[in-house]
């Protein structure tokens, strides 16, 4: 299957897709509300407590959104992913994973002509593992964990994606742009 | 040098396509060489980002201009972000309209654009419009699944019992990290979801070496996706990457721990 052949659904199919599970939920909740009631209630109500606690970060969020669609365009972090396998591609292609935005859904066409223009191996995985790196959804993420634990996970996880790249170079001996 | 034209049909009598993002197919015309390619335009079915996947074949194709109908902001900047020069507002067909780009007639239709583009600045309020659009689709995209979890928290809060999480997180370390990795893989979605569902377990009493796991893998693994990375990257680099993010997820979530441990001491 090609790019263009992955093309087939319209804008609707989508909608329709990401509506199914919180559809499913509210179904749930009608037959919990048929049988029981006041369980219905109360897991509304707690449903409800959890909301109000995100709410705030969740603004945030939105506004780091923003400020990264200005100022972070897909041209720019295919060039970083460009850079070889060396100490300085592995540095870009960590920096790119960082400031990618949107679902990796979106980001498999790049990718896929980044590898055909001959991005290593190394680099993708370390594009790719840092995405769990998601800075604009740091406000939630610290409201939940506290700043210390988030720090010290989004440093591992670049060391650990370095270990990955290293990893993936080795096992499909990724020479193609090495030094580069 | 190579420029790319948004074409209604695949030869140069085809009419110049209205939209660069959506035309039937991009021309890659090599003007040193003459060679021409029709490419079909990955985002003529019109679905979401296909401005982006176009923005993607022209740099693949290392194009230096685009000429096209209309070209959105935002794909005019990120084209511009890569170099290439981008004429809109053309009409007529495409071998026309390359004729009169080769011999330099749109020379003054190229100089009022990007007379016009730099007198914009980067902070042009187009490009905070599209911003602001950008990031209400990325967040009305993430919303109903949130609340999707957020309302089956509460079905879980009020009709799982503890004991229920007792007896798969049983409070051994190694075998809690592995539950954690192993459900965060299978679960996909917005990390914010993992977030919040870390947090709710965290308040059951799981483990936060198992919370750790889960929320690393929730995005590092993603059994869900692995057929869409099987075909973009080939099914030994998507396996062989998957397994190696599922593993390092142990180690991982341990050391973070730990040192969230010594450090908060």
């Amino acid at each position: 299957m090609n790019s263009e052949g992955s093309q087939k659904h319209k804008g609707a199919e989508p909608i329709i897709r990401m509506l199914i599970f919180p559809a499913s939920v509210v179904v749930l909740y009608g037959i919990l509300f048929a049988i029981m009631p006041d369980k219905a209630f109360l897991a509304l109500k707690s449903s409800g407590n959890v909301l109000l606690s995100i709410v705030g970060p969740l603004l945030l969020v939105f506004v780091v959104m923003m400020i990264f669609n200005v100022f972070v365009k897909p041209g720019q972090i295919a060039k970083f992913l460009g850079a070889g396998s060396g100490a300085k591609g592995i540095i870009l292609s960590a920096t790119a994973g960082i400031i990618s935005v949107g679902p990796i859904y979106a980001w498999y066409p790049l990718l896929k002509e980044l590898r055909q223009k001959g991005a290593g191996n190394s680099p993708l995985a370390v594009f790719l593992y840092n995405r769990a790196i998601k800075l604009p959804l740091l406000p939630i993420m610290v409201a939940y964990f506290g700043w210390a634990y988030v720090l010290i996970l989004s440093v591992l996880t670049v060391l650990g994606s370095i270990a990955t790249g290293y990893a993936m170079g080795v096992l499909l001996k990724d020479g193609r742009d090495r030094g580069a | 040098m190579k420029i790319a034209i948004s074409a209604e049909g695949p030869d140069l009598d085809a009419r110049v396509g209205d939209k660069f993002g959506t035309s039937k197919y991009l021309l890659i015309i090599d003007l040193d060489s003459g060679d021409t390619e029709a490419v079909p335009n990955p985002g003529a079915s019109g679905q979401r980002g296909a401005g982006m996947q176009a923005v993607v074949l022209a740099i693949s194709r290392d194009v230096k201009a685009v000429l096209t109908g209309y070209c959105s902001p935002a794909v005019r900047s990120h084209l511009a972000a890569s170099g290439i020069e981008v004429l809109g507002g053309l009409t007529g067909t495409v071998g026309e309209v390359v004729e009169s780009y080769r011999k330099g007639d749109l020379r003054e239709h190229i100089k009022a654009e990007i007379e016009s583009e730099s007198g914009k600045g980067r902070f042009d309020r187009d490009a905070l419009v599209q911003a602001l659009r950008s990031s209400g689709n990325q967040f009305s995209a993430l919303l109903p699944v949130l609340i999707g979890v957020v309302l089956l928290i509460g079905l879980f809060n009020v009709l799982i019992s503890k004991d229920v999480l007792a007896s798969i997180f049983s409070g051994n370390l190694a075998l809690d990290t592995l539950w954690g990795a192993c459900f965060g893989s299978i679960l996909a979605g917005n990390p914010i979801s993992s977030y919040v569902i870390g947090g709710e377990l965290l308040n059951y009493g799981v483990s936060l070496f198992a919370v750790t796991a889960f929320i690393l893998t929730w995005v590092t693994v993603g059994l869900v996706q692995l057929p869409a990375e099987i075909v973009a990257l080939g099914s030994k680099f998507a396996v062989f990457r998957t397994a190696l993010c599922f593993v390092l997820s142990l180690p991982i979530a341990i050391l973070t721990v730990v040192v969230v441990n010594l450090v908060s001491r």
